[in-house]
């Protein structure tokens, strides 16, 4: 049975409910988002008492589904100003599924000029709120450390670092993952960890120990989808095993991560590099996920047992893809960074001209230690240095900047941790990458222009993760009659951000979409155990599109209007190389994605 | 000539190539050669082969090489990370699709 836990942060209390029957179908994405438009006035100031957190794990978190343990927070963005769900892996998803807990609703606030700082344990039998001072100030790494530490069970934990507790709206909200080694596993977008900090939370711990985990109801159906789920993911040469029979390599992101696109995106013209100035990197290989499993092979062999770095490593109990990894330090093998993904490669390396694998890793510590999200971080540097303030191409510069961020007191520090609209219209720059106030991540739009249209419309602010039309969209940089540029982008772009919405809200990884969409029995297995599990039929789409529809709504009511759906100047007027092309989608396209919804 | 990118497994068709550095494998130019032949000349099938691009563009096995162009080689586990590899038509999932849109 599961239940929903809702905490009072103004009175430091909580109670237990069970799910409302309103919200039985709904998870993840689909609960938060539904929670936050029923219960938050979207014009509210997203930093004071009016808002509210939400935590949800997907549909079928906690259950044997492969790859299902995602988690998803929700809040009023105090960086977009609008509707954020943002998602991630690592334990606690998985904890709160063990748990039977659908759903966790924050609200309210300490009293202003409280000083003390809270972090709540939830178990089984009990929630407890409690003073947590002696955490406040401290690096994400120590932080998880004394977490586990303290609490035995390899309890999930969640929170906001120094940039969160400082309310700076670059922060996201951490996640340790499964080893306990690294905070990296983040909510990374929307400045949600400034949400957790103005609350006065630190960290939620969860701990799994004892429950009963979901039951499906038509245990027999979900059983069978499972196994089709399972076979399509490990049979694809993408999502598949590290290697086949013979012991070669197979797997594509087993072996290289999600950064394995460093290179294909470059080689495709459509690599935002130097502050979006060319879509081709040439120091793509040098941080590429290539380059991540040849040092990790490297020091394994120099290092033996001591060394730590990780290829083919899950980001959640029981992801079967395990495309994640741990980049470790080339003269120790100790870890460096885990994971080093591809949008943190790119945001902190083509993006900034920096070819040093070694310091794009160090700003990815960084940013997970003062918990900051690295899409952001990277586009927010790009500003200072589109600004005058530092060089394209400085590693170390960037590294000694980003460090000023841990002293409360340095201008520069505050505003690195502030975002990219604050950063570059503080700094006079009149090329700033933003949609809704929310930097764009590793696509450039004017070749890809899907991604583009997404990037626009969803009511996220910028985000690849929305609606992703890379595959059906690449192809966009040709020019004749049977090009993909003449299939409807708004048609396109809907119908990937509505099937997006479904996936969140159930809880599977994104990257499943291989094995969904080039496999029809991995799409009917992944329905199979989602129907199975509820008990009823799901529409994919309509589901999807119902989650949207709610989210936009509250996005008008915050003032949104059409003009917000629209890209930055800069990328109709500057055409890109290598292809030369500006984004050219009219307006009236963009409006169409949702005109009827 | 025909610069040759090579990424994944396909670096070792240069000796003493390293994932950090950039593999280039320049190759003679044949008139009129299209992908599917240049891919033969290199002793590779297509089913080898996962996302390559001529001059930044997709590539199709059928398209025709011009002297010059930069080729992007990726191997069969390196694709562009979104699903939906039938839409490109070029058989890298499906070789009966329903429709090309290539």
């Amino acid at each position: 049975m599961s239940r929903l836990l809702r905490i009072d942060m103004s009175s430091l209390s909580h109670k237990w409910m069970d799910v409302p029957s309103k919200y039985s179908d709904f998870a993840g994405r689909a609960f938060t988002s539904s929670v936050l438009s029923d219960e938050v006035d979207p014009t509210c100031d997203p930093l004071r008492e009016g808002n509210k957190i939400v935590i949800s794990p997907g549909l079928l978190a906690g259950t044997s589904a492969p790859s299902s343990g995602r988690l998803s927070i929700g809040a009023k963005s105090p960086l977009t100003g609008g509707i954020k769900e943002s998602n991630a892996g690592g334990l606690t998803g998985t904890r709160l599924g063990q748990l039977g807990i659908r759903g966790i609703i924050i609200e309210g606030m300490p009293p202003a000029g409280t000083t003390d700082w809270y972090s709540i344990y939830i178990s089984k039998d009990k929630c407890e709120i409690f003073k947590s001072n002696e955490w406040a100030g401290i690096g994400l790494y120590e932080l998880i450390k004394k977490i586990w530490d303290k609490y035995p069970g390899r309890p999930g934990v969640i929170g906001c670092g120094i940039a969160g507790q400082r309310l700076h709206i670059g922060a996201g909200i951490f996640g340790n993952n499964m080893e306990n080694s690294d905070p990296g596993r983040f909510a990374g977008r929307g400045g949600l960890g400034a949400v957790m900090g103005s609350k006065r939370i630190i960290a939620i711990i969860s701990d799994g120990r004892g429950g009963e985990g979901p039951k499906p109801k038509d245990k027999e159906r979900f059983d069978r989808g499972r196994k089709a789920l399972t076979e399509a993911l490990q049979n694809h040469p993408v999502t598949g095993r590290l290697t086949d029979d013979e012991g070669k390599p197979f797997g594509g992101l087993a072996n290289y991560g999600t950064n394995i696109l460093q290179n294909i995106i470059s080689e495709a013209g459509g690599l935002p590099t130097h502050g979006f100035r060319d879509g081709r990197f040439k120091g793509a290989a040098k941080i590429s996920g290539e380059a991540v499993h040849e040092l990790v092979d490297k020091t394994r062999e120099k290092f033996g047992d001591a060394a730590e770095g990780k290829y083919g490593h899950p980001c959640h109990p029981g992801c079967v893809m395990a495309c994640s990894n741990v980049v470790p330090y080339e003269d120790t093998g100790k870890l460096q960074v885990g994971p080093l993904e591809y949008e943190s490669a790119w945001a902190l390396g083509a993006n900034l001209d920096i070819d040093s694998l070694h310091d794009v890793a160090e700003l990815n510590r960084l940013c997970n230690d003062l918990g900051l999200d690295t899409i952001e971080t990277g586009n927010t540097l790009a500003m200072m240095m589109e600004g005058g303030l530092l060089e394209f191409g400085d590693g170390p510069g960037a590294i000694a900047a980003l460090k000023e961020a841990y002293d409360p007191k340095s201008p520069i520090g505050r505003l690195i941790c502030s975002g990219t609209l604050i950063a570059g219209r503080t700094l006079g720059v009149t090329r700033i990458p933003v949609v809704k106030g929310q930097a764009l991540p590793a696509y450039d739009p004017r070749p890809i222009r899907g991604i583009g249209v997404t990037y626009a419309t969803t009511p996220m602010g910028a985000d690849h993760t929305a609606g992703y039309t890379i595959a059906a969209e690449i192809l966009g940089v040709k020019g004749k009659i049977s090009d993909p540029r003449d299939l409807k982008k708004a048609d396109l772009s809907r119908a990937f951000q509505a099937t997006t919405a479904y996936i969140d809200s159930v809880g599977y990884c994104l990257f499943i979409a291989f094995a969904i969409l080039d496999n029809d029995d991995g799409f009917q297995g992944m329905v199979d155990t989602v129907n199975g599990f509820l008990g009823k039929e799901i529409d994919v789409t309509e589901y999807g599109l119902a989650v949207i529809k709610k989210e936009r709504e509250f996005n008008r009511r915050a003032g949104f209007t059409e003009k917000d759906d629209r890209l930055p100047e800069f990328f109709r007027t500057e055409p890109l190389p290598p292809h030369n092309v500006t984004f050219d989608v009219t307006d009236e396209e963009l409006d169409a994605v949702f005109k009827d919804l | 000539m025909l610069e040759l990118h090579l990424y994944g497994v396909l670096r070792q068709l240069v000796n003493g190539s390293v994932p950090t550095e950039d593999t280039i494998l320049n190759l003679p130019y044949v008139q009129g050669e299209s992908f599917h032949g240049l891919v033969q000349r290199l002793g590779l099938s297509m089913s080898d082969l996962g996302d390559c691009f001529v001059n930044g563009t997709l590539v199709h096995e059928n398209t025709v090489l011009s002297d010059g162009d930069r080729i992007g080689l990726f191997p069969f586990n390196m694709v562009l990370l979104c699903g939906g590899q039938h839409l490109k038509g070029h058989g890298y999932t499906q070789s009966d699709v329903d429709v090309d849109y290539y």
